[in-house]
């Protein structure tokens, strides 16, 4: 038989008892008896929810029911399923509350709670809404042992999930000596199956509540359980017809359903999940349910704070200096598969920081394995960025660079204190679970002081430092699918806005498109946001309607349009923290760039704080740009107006940092040889005269260059 | 819409001659569309080119001058609606109401309420001297109010008497009297004197017709009284004129503004301070008040310094020591950036922990805590810089130097630069200052 | 040739937000021009004054607040007093006495203290916090319950707190909650947006952008006012039409204006006279700037506001 037919005939079963039941209350109370849940102004509110029914007397429930059994349809669909499953729910409900028709406490002197009251579910609710209770479990039946039962619902409670729990299971938590009650999270709900009515009770008045949804409102109530309300059913095995009825509605309402019932069972990817092994059901449900768990304490001997950030740890202070440059020390961070990823799992390949030689050298790498459903490799660099400013607020301990050239010293004072190798595992674990929460489902860290192995995991390490490298300078604007914005500086340039593209990162050269993407990835809402290119207007200039329309709406309606590699057709504009000016110099055709270092004058008569209060503030000046200076050597400098073939004047200091990029991108674009030669800086020229005098020396491409207006 | 640099540059000669005191003719064609210089200090721009240019050249609300030299008053020449769009240039300013009866009753406040802050005088900036029948003692006041060295306003519709008194006035002065009945004699006059003249109008639309009327008589040299008979229509007046001109583009109401609270808010300072602070948002260019207390004079001459920072520079307080609390030699010492509000946040807090400091204040640029650190305006070594400079080891004896939280990662480096020093890490937040000061051990 | 007047009516208005229930009920916003522009459009609901007192009592510490509740001593009288003060709109309840620092007064004790006040006035509440970020959230959920039906305003949901401050106060119990951010209209516009995506709708937001006293850096506060009005305005920008509300008070009687004494700056005159100028002049430019309603303390300040906010309408 299928599991559609299981899920038929158990909610014929629930129906039968409903019936029965409430025939029984009828001819015990009569039709017109009252009908009400205690300390609930939602009446029946499974019934109230889906079919709008208020239900006050046992007769309004037996029309309810006799509506309940047409719902419960059994074609071979899916949607009868779903109905059918929900039917069930609240033919449970039916059933529960004839207990409450005779009496407003049926489970006074049991260990069962029966019906939440209004205040209960508003108690439940808030931390449910706000995720401080990541979501709650609802146990069917008795576990394998009493053991498993004990271990599953303390693993539940030491995340932080709120457990309901029905039937056998109870009992087994009593005989572990559990302790149970609302406030402890633990709460029995009943003996029988039928109990689920309660919780389901639960669940939609929330969403009416909470979410506002409208009674009668069917698909809205389990859009809403689906999308905000965060549960899941463990059921033991063996699951009955009737369970598996209850699942169906479960499922209908967005919640999987994880058993470890192999018999007459049928996996439904997301949603029925067989799980033969109990230890693993905390894991499978978690992940059914894409249900993080907040981590915010971190387990390390030492204080962890940013006052620590500045600390130095000097020679005499220090227990052991790691330091790539003299061993195989490294940093790595790599996306992994999830089966390759144990959550906090932290492991030290080779000795401890014990077995080295005081104030001596000692060799580390770290790697973090991370896996997450949204997790991508181009964050691993972000991520390996971040541990730095991690690991200096651990007092006692000071880092300095990335990959392998890391140094980190631990100070006597924290080794005394008892900080250990796997103390580097433990930061490591709670910062990037908290920090990047949005992306990261499971982190596991290894640290090795194994020389041997060191060596050889550093190669490794470095064949993905350099595939990264080649990733990055193999992006182009044309080979990505979006750019980013970036509004990070508005809150003094307030109608500024910053497109990020591969090749041209943002002015103030500290967000790199890499950088823009995780920002928006970690935090959707915040200062970086998707700008599609999916509508160009004109490629030479790199002119998009899709850009102008985020330029728009992020400068508030400030700007209407900018290109992206022209200087003198709406040049992007700039917010103040440009690390470079770039300006028209009329006499040769081409521009001059000054850097925020040089103080001197150029060639355009003017200096770089001149330059900056005309550029600055968000304004559009054709003819004038900041940028940051890893955008010089990009092959879409100026690509409107002829390229980086225009540059006639940088100051000295700025050539050196960009001349070997310059010079390389110079001879791809014009096969011209130590291109940055050419170009003339303060030590030849601070007035238009000389400089061309350098120019026509030097044959500067420039000058047989159109002129620019 | 205003020309872009690089459209005047392409009219100018591009010979870099710096006849116009510019290094190139680039540099010149930025600073005209900036509106920084005006395009006749280049003498070799055709009259064609000039033509063309000087009407989108010049701007939609004129600079009016009150005298000349260094001791002018400049109100006007605003290109924006709100200061985010670019910024405000010209601050308002702030006249005391005097008459004959009331004048040396109101002396001693106006000589009394004069100070700096932030580098910039507080003081009533003008004297709006009323006249109120008799032209000789009129002659004495306006010679009185001139001797105090402040602008005049000339508030009087009588144009004998304005003939009679201008000279007594100096060489600051604002002719208010002109009408629509009685403006071209006025104009006549305020020309003759080199005075700036004031229009007022019924309404505005007959403000708006003695403005276009004497435009073509050729003065150009305006301030508009706005004030109404109420406060509403005053406001409404402000902020009309102010936004026909520079949204609309109508030049006509292109002038600065003056709002008389005597008029509309007589005898209540409450109302008046009220008032004053909305005007200083909005469109006020000359508030006359009937008097400007102290207890007024603090919250609106901070308002307007603040509103007419330029968002792009902004307020600086000079480096140095600042004792804070009766601290002395053997106070700790604070250090924060010069960012004019990061001085006042924190100097605010630290006062009220009741515990003495000594706050060291020392060059970041006018930047914030975080900004200044990201921009390298603050390090250990600008603190350095500034200990050494301010010779801080010999004045202060106290060797603990607490520092912003925000830059927590400047402690061990200021430690390595200043040696026998103790950095101690402050709270991030300057709410917790308070706590953190009087829980601190030194 | 008469002046052509253009007038600024934008198709876009800021959102309409009541507070309190019955007759005495307020609405915040609603208005489709910059304010107090009333010659481009009619304004429906003028700018609102809310009086402030603390859960410790009457901001005692300045005469002429003191000569105000003299005679009132309990917590319900004061509240009661502050109600009928000539010009207030909706009484502001600081909840100061449940800082840890400051008393650290129980969430249960707090909320029955908030109950009784309610029930000792007519006019609307606005609950402000104790200004601990963690007790907040507890706080707001208690008095949310304890004040159910009584349509009150809480300031204010922040960046760390909002998901319990949405969930308790404007989801769990249909009160009205204030979005508080650091005088930036992308940070304050997050907050709505995160707020929104919890559900809660946006007519039940009310945005406290921060302030400033006026001297102190009031520049950020008028620039972030001028550009979210014109973002909701011009740009019809939905998560940024909630009226704006400005706590002044806890501002201005905090800078060395208004509390330095007169011996020790003798020029200055008395310090009373100072704070209500401060308050004054800082409330009149957020109300130009854009602020739907502003909470003061002294009764000066609260009769020269209201008269400014009358004469202008």
């Amino acid at each position: 038989m299928g599991l559609f037919d299981r899920v038929f005939r158990g909610s014929a079963e629930m129906y039968a008892k409903a019936e029965a039941e409430l025939t029984a209350a009828i001819s015990e109370l009569g039709e017109s008896a009252p009908m009400k849940m205690p300390d609930t102004a939602y009446f029946l509110s499974c019934i109230y929810a889906f079919l709008g029914k208020k239900v006050t007397t046992l007769g309004e429930l037996r029309d309810a029911l006799a509506e309940i059994q047409s719902k419960m349809t059994t074609n071979q669909r899916l949607k009868d399923v779903f109905t059918s499953g929900i039917g069930t729910a609240m033919a449970a409900e039916v059933i529960e509350a004839t207990k409450y028709a005779r009496t407003p406490t049926p489970y006074d002197g049991t260990d069962y709670h029966g019906h939440f009251s209004d205040a209960e579910v508003r108690e439940l609710g808030v931390p449910l809404v706000t995720r401080d209770i990541p979501g709650f479990v609802v146990i069917i039946d008795p576990a394998p042992t009493d053991e498993e039962a004990v271990a599953l619902i303390k693993g539940y409670q030491a995340r932080g999930i709120f457990v309901f729990l029905i039937g056998g299971v109870i009992d087994q938590a009593l005989r572990g000596g559990i302790s149970m009650g609302f406030p402890v999270r633990v709460v029995p709900v009943g003996p029988d199956i039928w109990a689920v009515g309660h919780i389901i009770s639960l669940v939609e008045r929330a969403a009416m509540i909470f979410g506002a949804v409208t009674p009668g409102d069917w698909e809205a109530f389990t859009e809403y359980s689906f999308h905000r309300i965060f549960a899941f059913v463990n059921a033991f095995s063996p699951v009955s017809d009737i369970t598996v009825a209850c699942g169906g509605g479960a499922i209908a309402m967005g919640f999987p359903v994880i058993t470890n019932d192999k018999d007459d069972m049928w996996a439904v990817p997301k949603s029925l999940i067989i799980q033969p092994d109990t230890t693993d059901f905390i894991e499978t449900s978690l992940e059914a349910r894409d249900i993080k768990i907040k981590v915010t304490n971190i387990d390390i001997p030492v204080a962890f704070s940013t006052a620590f950030e500045g600390e130095i740890i000097r020679k005499k202070d220090m227990r052991v200096d790691i330091n790539g440059a003299r061993q195989d020390c490294f940093e790595l961070v790599r996306s992994r598969a999830t089966q390759d990823v144990e959550d906090h799992k932290i492991i030290l390949d080779g000795p401890d920081i014990d077995k080295f030689p005081e104030g001596g050298a000692m060799n580390l790498a770290v790697i973090v394995d991370v896996y997450g459903k949204n997790m991508q490799s181009d964050f691993e660099p972000v991520f390996e960025r971040k541990f730095h400013s991690f690991l200096n607020c651990v007092e006692g301990i000071m880092h300095t660079g990335q990959r392998d050239i890391i140094r980190i010293r631990v100070s006597n004072a924290a080794f005394e204190a008892g900080f250990r190798a796997k103390h580097f595992g433990e930061v490591l674990y709670s910062k990037i679970k908290s920090e990047y929460e949005a992306v990261v489902d499971k982190c596991q860290v290894t640290i090795v002081t194994d020389a041997a192995k060191l060596k050889e995991l550093r190669a490794e390490a470095n064949i993905a430092y350099d595939k990264r490298d080649m990733r990055l300078q193999s992006m182009t604007d044309e080979t990505v699918e979006v750019f980013y914005n970036c509004i990070l500086c508005q809150s003094f340039s307030p109608s500024h806005v910053c497109i990020v593209t591969p090749e041209r990162l943002g002015l103030c050269g500290a967000v790199s498109w890499l950088d823009a993407k995780a920002t928006n990835e970690l935090d959707p809402n915040g200062p970086c946001q998707v700008v599609t290119k999916k509508r160009p207007i004109d490629e030479r200039t790199g002119a998009f309607e899709d850009v102008n329309e985020a330029v728009q709406k992020y400068s508030h309606g400030a700007l209407e349009q900018v290109t992206l590699y022209s200087i003198l057709e709406d040049p992007m504009t700039s917010c103040g923290c440009f690390e470079c000016i770039c300006g028209i110099e009329p006499a040769s055709n081409g521009v001059s760039i000054v850097n925020r270092e040089h103080t001197g004058i150029t060639p355009l008569g003017m200096t770089f704080s001149e330059m900056a209060s005309m550029t600055g503030g968000g304004v559009q000046t054709p003819g004038f740009m900041g940028h940051g200076k890893h955008f010089i050597a990009s092959k879409k400098f100026l690509k409107a107006e002829g390229g980086i073939a225009r540059i006639v004047w940088m100051p000295k200091a700025l050539k050196d940092t960009v001349r070997d990029r310059l010079n390389k991108t110079a001879k791809e674009l014009y096969g011209i040889d130590d291109f940055v030669d050419m170009i003339a800086d303060e030590e030849v020229a601070e007035d238009a005269e000389a400089l061309l005098e350098f120019l026509a020396e030097k044959g500067h491409p420039v000058l047989a260059m159109e002129p620019l207006f | 819409m205003a020309l872009k640099g690089l459209d005047i540059f392409k009219l100018t000669p591009k010979t870099n001659c710096k006849d116009c005191g510019n290094p190139t003719c680039m540099a010149f064609a930025m600073k005209v569309a900036q509106g920084a210089v005006e395009l006749d200090k280049c003498p070799h721009l055709s009259d064609d080119v000039k033509a063309q240019l000087g009407d989108a050249t010049a701007p939609p609300m004129k600079k009016i001058e009150v005298g000349s030299g260094d001791d002018k008053f400049t109100l006007g020449g605003e290109t924006v609606l709100f200061r985010h769009d670019k910024t405000f240039v010209s601050k308002n300013f702030f006249a005391t109401w005097v008459c004959e009866g009331c004048f040396d009753g109101k002396l001693p406040l106006i000589e009394k309420v004069d100070y700096d802050r932030l580098g910039e005088r507080m003081y009533v900036e003008f004297l709006n001297v009323v006249f109120t029948g008799d032209v000789e003692k009129y002659k004495e006041l306006v010679a009185k109010a001139a001797k105090t060295g402040r602008g005049i306003i000339l508030d009087v519709g009588d144009l004998d008497a304005a003939k009679a008194v201008i000279d007594a006035a100096g060489s600051r002065v604002i002719l208010n009297g002109a009408n629509a009945s009685n403006y071209e004699a006025f104009s006549a006059l305020a020309t003759e004197k080199n005075a700036v003249l004031g229009v007022s109008g019924a309404s505005l639309d007959e403000l708006y017709d003695t403005v276009a009327a004497l435009e073509k008589l050729g003065n150009k040299n305006l301030v508009l009284d706005v004030t109404g008979d109420t406060v509403k229509a005053t406001f409404a007046n402000a902020v009309q004129l102010r936004r026909a001109a520079l949204k609309d583009n109508d030049r006509t109401f292109g002038y600065p503004s003056i709002v008389n609270l005597h008029k509309i808010a007589q005898g209540d300072a409450n109302m008046q301070t009220a008032l004053a602070s909305l005007f200083v948002l909005k469109y006020g260019s000359i508030i006359i008040m009937d008097e400007m207390e102290y207890s007024q004079a603090l919250p609106l001459y901070g308002l307007r310094q603040n509103i007419y920072t330029d968002p792009q520079k902004p307020m600086k307080v000079e480096p140095g020591i600042y004792p804070l609390g009766g601290a002395d030699e053997n106070s700790v010492c604070v250090t924060t950036v010069d960012f004019a509000l990061t001085y006042f946040v924190v100097s605010g807090e630290l006062e009220r922990s009741g515990v003495p400091l000594n706050l060291l204040i020392s060059d970041a640029g006018g930047y914030s805590v975080l900004t200044a650190w990201a921009a390298g305006k603050l390090s250990a070594g600008s603190i350095a810089k500034f200990f050494a400079e301010f010779e801080i080891e010999s004045k202060i004896k106290s060797r603990t130097l607490v520092i912003p939280g925000k830059v927590a990662v400047l402690k061990g480096e200021i430690e390595e630069k200043l040696a026998g020093w103790k950095v101690v890490v402050a709270p991030n937040e300057a709410v917790e200052l308070v706590k953190f000061f009087r829980e601190f051990k030194a | 040739m008469p002046f052509k007047q253009v007038p600024q009516k934008f198709n876009a208005k800021i959102n309409a937000l009541t507070i309190g229930v019955g007759e005495k009920e307020i609405t915040l916003g609603g208005e489709n021009v910059f304010p107090f522009y009333t010659f481009d459009a009619p304004i429906e609901n003028s700018p609102k004054i809310g009086v402030e007192i603390s859960d410790l009592g009457a901001y005692t510490d300045v005469p002429g607040i003191a000569a105000y509740y003299a005679g009132s001593d309990t917590l319900p009288e004061i509240a009661k007093r502050a109600s009928e003060m000539p010009g207030a709109d909706f009484l502001a309840i600081s909840l100061d006495g449940a800082h840890p620092d400051n008393g650290n007064r129980s969430v249960e004790d707090t909320a029955a203290l908030v109950k009784s006040i309610s029930d000792a006035v007519d006019i609307p509440l606005v609950i402000e916090g104790s200004r601990n970020i963690e007790k907040d959230a507890k706080l707001f959920e208690k008095i949310a319950e304890a004040l159910q039906g009584k349509n009150v305003l809480f300031l204010s949901a922040r960046e760390e707190n909002y998901k319990s401050v949405s969930a308790a106060a404007a989801m769990a119990y249909g009160q009205k909650i204030g979005a508080e951010s650091a005088v930036d209209i992308n940070l304050a516009k997050q907050l709505n947006v995160l707020i929104s995506q919890m559900g809660v709708k946006t007519e039940s937001v009310a945005m406290n952008l921060g302030s400033a006293a006026a001297g102190y850096g009031f520049e950020y506060v008028a620039t972030t006012f001028d550009r979210v009005k014109s973002a909701a305005l011009a740009q019809n920008d939905n998560m940024l039409q909630m009226p704006i509300i400005t706590p002044v008070s806890s501002e201005v009687w905090t800078v060395k204006e208004s509390i330095v004494s007169e011996e020790d700056f003798p020029d200055w005159g008395p310090a009373e006279a100072r704070g209500v100028s401060m308050e004054i002049s800082t409330a009149a430019a957020c109300l130009a700037a854009g602020s739907n309603a502003v909470i003061l303390r002294h009764p000066e300040s609260v009769a020269t506001v209201s008269k400014l906010i009358a004469d202008l309408m």
